[in-house]
């Protein structure tokens, strides 16, 4: 009995992506994006009617992820504000503050 | 002399069957990425790391040798085919130039080759986040599967 070989390799059309900002981090809505391609996923031969469906429902994920995202930004701004006020640097506080 | 395409290393191919790479999360090897420039010349036939042609930082100190460890995913099944990922990896505050990138077993002996990856043309980020993104983990785009 022939026993098939295993298939160890990258695919055909395998590629990392590589993302890049200059002169800032990226923002919330980058990042969404970026969450939600890996939560979910559709593939280019399913029926069009489950693509539209997989795709509308990834552009809710996208907002969600990014309210939360946005909320976690100015959650920590509070955090690093307060720290920098009670370590005596209200001036770099409030530059934080106004990010 | 320059990146042409993705390759899984032929050695790595060789050490999965001598048990050299752990992938789990908990205890296993320590993965890292290395950046390099174009005149890098990986191929199939790479078997470690190598500090030639590393990518080197035009302002800054985000990149150092030897690149990022990588977080390891729990390899997985999704239907007869095995898989493991990693996550994204990032560097911050980053000023440098980078075409390509080669992953290898840092906690092994020699630094073995894992993975080639062309990023198809120089990117670049200045004073930004450079992050490369693996593909989803999937049976068809996993980084690592075996079918």
């Amino acid at each position: 009995m022939n026993i098939p070989a295993l298939d160890i390799g990258l695919s055909k059309d395998f590629a990392v992506e590589v993302h890049t900002s200059n002169g800032r981090g990226f923002n919330p809505e980058e990042i969404a994006e970026r969450c939600a391609d890996k939560i979910i996923s559709v593939s280019d031969t399913a029926h069009p009617a489950i693509q539209a469906q997989a795709r509308a429902f990834k552009d809710n994920i996208v907002k969600l992820v990014e309210f939360y995202l946005a909320e976690a930004v100015k959650n920590d701004r509070t955090t690093v504000y307060n720290a920098l006020t009670d370590a005596g640097h209200p001036e770099l506080a409030s530059l934080i503050r106004r990010l | 002399m320059a990146f042409n395409g993705n390759f899984m290393c032929t050695s790595f191919k060789q050490e999965l069957l001598e048990a050299k790479h752990n992938f789990l999360n908990s205890g296993g090897s320590t993965f890292n990425l290395a950046l390099y420039t174009n005149s890098a010349t990986f191929t199939a036939a790479t078997t470690a790391y190598t500090s030639t042609n590393e990518i080197s930082n035009t302002a800054g100190s985000a990149y150092s040798a030897k690149g990022v460890a990588l977080t390891r995913v729990n390899p997985s099944v999704s239907g007869t085919t095995a898989l493991t990922d990693f996550a994204d990896a990032s560097f911050s505050s980053a000023t440098f130039t980078a075409r390509g990138a080669l992953i290898f077993n840092d906690s092994a002996s020699g630094d073995p080759s894992v993975v080639v990856l062309d990023f198809g043309a120089d990117k670049t980020a200045t004073n930004g986040t450079f992050t490369v993104v693996f593909p989803t983990a999937d049976a068809s785009n996993a980084i690592i599967r075996i079918a």
